[in-house]
């Protein structure tokens, strides 16, 4: 569905501003950082591929032993303490609460949550 | 004396106010059509008595369930029962066609914000159920 001129503006807008925001632009260096090192993002990628193999094992019924598990477990460990990672999800955190106050002066206009109707479900 | 040669900002050295932003976008959102139809419907399913009776049959249902008290499996059978009647009901298949137009329109509008802005919003402003 094309949305109304005014609506894509209005969104843009916001977007924009955010993007301008010195808490947002600490995030969005953080995440340049991190994609600017192909080593931490090797790592995050393979937890993600590990991941995905567990869950797709499990999924199919196999019973997962500990030794299975092990690999994952110590490399979500790795992702966890790599200093750009963790400089990234924690300004990611730093920013959340402002994203959910704006995203409540939306909320209040339409008196439902915006949050709630602009996800995938 | 400090002389300011320019005191004026140009609009492109302007920080834009998010918080301005996010408001004039809702009031435009608000005035949608589509937003209209959608808050009528919602309106329309919670003050329908079947949809209302049924509901509380559910819940009744759900907590059995949440308790674990659901020994022979005769809870989750009934629920499964009264969620088909109920989604079978032409006031919730209203609502259920609105909810569809107004998601797909505000994932749109989402995903420009985000796309703007470099992080996904409202994945990101969604408040945790617990606590804040």
């Amino acid at each position: 569905m094309e949305l109304p001129e005014e609506i894509k503006n209005a969104a843009q807008a916001l977007g924009s501003s955010l993007r301008q925001d010195n808490m947002v632009r600490a995030y969005l260096e953080a995440v340049e950082e991190f994609m600017a090192d192909p080593e931490a993002r090797q790592l995050e990628e393979q937890l993600y591929t590990i991941y995905n193999a567990l869950v797709a094992r499990q999924a199919s019924g196999e019973q997962l032993s500990r030794e299975d598990t092990q690999p994952f477990y110590e490399l979500r460990r790795q992702v966890q303490t790599h200093p750009l990672i963790s400089r990234r999800e924690n300004e990611l955190r730093l920013i959340r609460p402002y994203l959910a106050d704006l995203a409540d002066e939306i909320s209040v206009f339409l008196g439902t949550d915006y949050t709630a109707l602009a996800r995938s479900e | 004396m400090d002389i300011q040669l320019n005191p004026m900002p140009s609009p492109a050295s302007e920080k834009a106010d998010p918080r301005q932003a996010a408001r004039s976008l809702g009031k435009l959102l608000r005035q949608m059509q589509e937003y209209d139809t959608f808050l009528k419907a919602l309106q329309a399913i919670n003050t329908d008595a079947m949809v209302q009776k049924l509901a509380v049959q559910m819940r009744a249902h759900q907590n059995a369930l949440q308790w674990g008290r659901d020994g022979d499996g005769q809870h989750a059978v009934e629920l499964a029962r009264l969620e088909q009647e109920i989604e079978a009901l032409p006031v919730v298949q209203e609502y259920r066609q609105a909810e569809a137009q107004i998601r797909q329109i505000f994932l749109a509008v989402d995903e420009i914000i985000s796309r703007e802005a470099g992080v996904a919003f409202a994945a990101n402003a969604k408040r945790s159920g617990c606590c804040g």
